[in-house]
């Protein structure tokens, strides 16, 4: 797996990278079975910096794609239902697709680049967004519908103002599994040179220097955590009425 | 409160089919609910008394006829802002769980655009109106109670000051102890709002106590009859009304009847302090109704039945052996008075005015001699009134 000439075209895993592994200039480097190597790790940490910020970049705009589709096809669907199951089968299937196959599949067309990963962690986060924003408006009690309707809102209003704050807990759910499971997909970008994270630890298809790839793996956790962390806050803050005790 | 405003509600033949069904839900429906009185739409499931009431605002729509509110035909409106000018409480009260009981509230008055001043100044007036504590007014509707909620129900239904109130069974899922209260309080509000109400229930027993009028209605959305309570009971048109108000039609009759409108008894009273011989002197006189003493405050509220042991001191001591049981007060409901003595499992009962003053003591005996009376199988019209304030 993971041709050269992808490599070379990812522009983030240099030859540079490998020299510096073969040079002696520091001694852990030189013994493979060393696990962590920190003055290694001291010396290189600045190399982080841009893979973690493309990795960033993967993650954000590849979640808002997928979150603006999905959510889109979510209202479609709850006007007229006889869309619900062809679109639950239709963003099932590309949520099977294994994600390398999935990146190879689209090279034709989108090419090498992070656009080629964007699409596929786009289309990966359909399913989820999608399941749950349909599950949160499923949940809305009806007397609330049947409430609003008999007092004058119009099936726009119901929809804005009654049905979909209410699914906001759902739907933020769906947002923070999408977006951790694609934060850890997005390592994968680095096959079609789409950067990110991965460039760290596969460097262009054959696992690097371990204490690299502890790295990576670190920012990659720490990445997915602070997403969940702050969705978490978001939803709290968004859905008061969550949190209200009974006294 | 403004001036009450309220309009007359006129079915005119209204129909409703559903599909090609050969029997329509509400069949040619014709009746005439005037402004400011309650008109309960009673009858078995099925009869088409919800389909019948929701015709009026349009969530609903009829298949032939016409329904006018005042002069207006339903028809030439849009649904929706037809909707804004009609209350509507369900039974499953629907108060959106994301938003405060102010904002609940205020929910038609955002949708008619009023300013946020407004809004907030008419939600305190109304949880003031329905006796809520204004702090509610800040929290969720998880956290209130079901009778609560309901209560906001209604205010929410009141908030724009609609022309007319649809309501839906609006009691039916409260425990029977909050029910009655809430039927209370509704028909204080009401006798203040004057509002002109379609109330369905399948409670031949609710409708008896919360309609001015009652259309009990049958299979087929036809309305068998359209009477006062009082006509209602004592000439059912049919055999089919007969059936459905029941047997204990006499009984029934005591759901039209205050506690103020019957003969109360007189209970020996006793003032803390005073001597334990005058009262017992009082108690010896042939002409007692209560054999027990009633210890009442200095502004003559009831505090306790006095017992043998409480008079075997000198002075009437303070606190009496007897609990005071139910205190019941005269604007109360006459069937509710005797549920309230039978749940005690008591004889007697103090009766108190507004300001808790006692006014009488009511019976089991007075009530039972009641219904054996002459007066309760009369065909004249008892005293139905509502009360007043």
């Amino acid at each position: 797996m993971g041709s050269p000439l992808l490599l070379a075209a990812s522009g983030q895993v240099g030859g540079d990278f490998f020299k510096e592994r073969t040079s002696d200039t520091l001694p852990c480097q030189a013994k493979p079975n060393e696990p962590f190597c920190f003055d290694w790790a001291k010396e290189n940490i600045d190399r982080f910096g841009t893979p973690t910020v493309q990795h960033l970049e993967l993650v954000v705009i590849s979640v808002l794609i997928g979150f603006a589709i999905a959510f889109a096809l979510a209202l479609f669907a709850h006007r007229s239902t006889w869309l619900q199951a062809p679109l639950l089968a239709v963003t099932g299937i590309l949520y099977t697709i294994p994600s390398i196959a999935f990146f190879f599949l689209l090279l034709p067309v989108t090419g090498i680049g992070k656009d080629t990963a964007i699409v596929a962690l786009a289309a990966y986060t359909l399913q989820i967004i999608y399941r749950n924003t349909m599950l949160g408006l499923h949940n809305v009690p009806d007397s609330a519908k049947e409430a609003a309707r008999g007092m004058g809102y119009t099936d726009r209003q119901i929809l804005w103002r009654v049905e979909l704050p209410l699914a906001i807990p759902e739907i933020v759910a769906g947002l923070r599994v999408a977006i951790v499971s694609t934060v850890a997909i997005a390592t994968l970008a680095v096959f079609i040179g789409g950067g990110g994270l991965g460039t760290q630890i596969y460097g262009g298809g054959n696992l690097t220097f371990p204490t690299s790839v502890f790295i990576a793996l670190a920012i990659v956790v720490l990445m997915a955590m602070a997403f969940h962390l702050g969705l978490l806050l978001a939803q709290r803050y968004l859905t008061p009425w969550r949190n209200a005790r009974a006294i | 409160m403004n001036e009450p405003a309220a309009s007359s509600v006129r079915y005119q033949e209204a129909t409703k089919r559903y599909g090609n069904s050969s029997t329509p839900a509400v069949d040619k429906l014709t009746l005439e609910v005037p402004a400011g009185e309650i008109c309960v739409l009673v009858g078995p499931s099925g009869c088409g008394k919800t389909t019948a009431m929701r015709m009026v605002n349009r969530t609903v729509e009829m298949t032939e006829g016409d329904i006018l509110i005042g002069e207006h035909s339903v028809r030439d409106r849009e649904p929706a802002q037809l909707r804004r000018e009609i209350g509507y409480v369900i039974q499953q009260i629907g108060l959106f769980p994301h938003r405060t009981i102010t904002e609940n509230i205020g929910a038609v008055p955002q949708l008619l655009g009023w300013k946020k001043d407004r809004i907030r100044d008419r939600s305190a007036e109304l949880l003031d109106l329905i006796g809520l504590d204004p702090e509610l007014g800040d929290r969720y509707p998880a956290q209130l109670s079901g009778g609560q909620q309901q209560r906001v129900g209604v205010a929410r239904a009141l908030a724009a000051d609609p022309l007319v109130m649809l309501m839906d069974e609006p009691f039916g899922a409260i425990d029977p102890i909050n029910r009655e209260r809430l039927q209370n309080e509704f028909l204080r509000l009401q006798a203040e709002i004057q509002k002109t109400v379609l109330f369905v229930t399948h409670d031949i027993d609710e409708a008896i106590k919360m309609g001015d009028r009652i259309a009990v209605m049958r299979e087929g959305g036809r309305v068998e009859q359209y009477a006062t309570p009082a006509e209602l009971l004592m000439a059912p048109a049919n055999e089919f009304v007969e059936d459905f108000v029941g047997a204990d039609r006499a009984l029934k009759r005591l759901a039209l009847m205050r506690v103020r409108d019957i003969n109360l008894w007189e209970a020996p009273l006793a003032h803390v302090g005073q001597a334990s011989g005058e009262v017992r002197a009082k108690l010896a006189a042939s002409d007692v109704e209560v054999p027990f003493p009633l210890l009442v405050d200095g502004e003559r509220r009831p505090l306790g039945w006095l017992s043998e042991r409480d008079l075997a001191a000198d002075v009437v001591p303070g606190r009496p052996d007897s609990p005071l049981g139910p205190v019941l007060e005269l604007d109360d409901v006459m069937r509710d008075a005797l549920a309230d003595l039978l749940q005690h499992e008591t004889q007697y009962a103090p009766v108190v005015d507004h300001a808790g003053r006692i006014a009488g003591v009511l019976s089991v005996e007075i009530i039972s001699e009641f219904l054996a009376s002459p007066e309760a199988k009369s065909e004249e019209t008892p005293a139905v009134e509502r009360p007043h304030g």
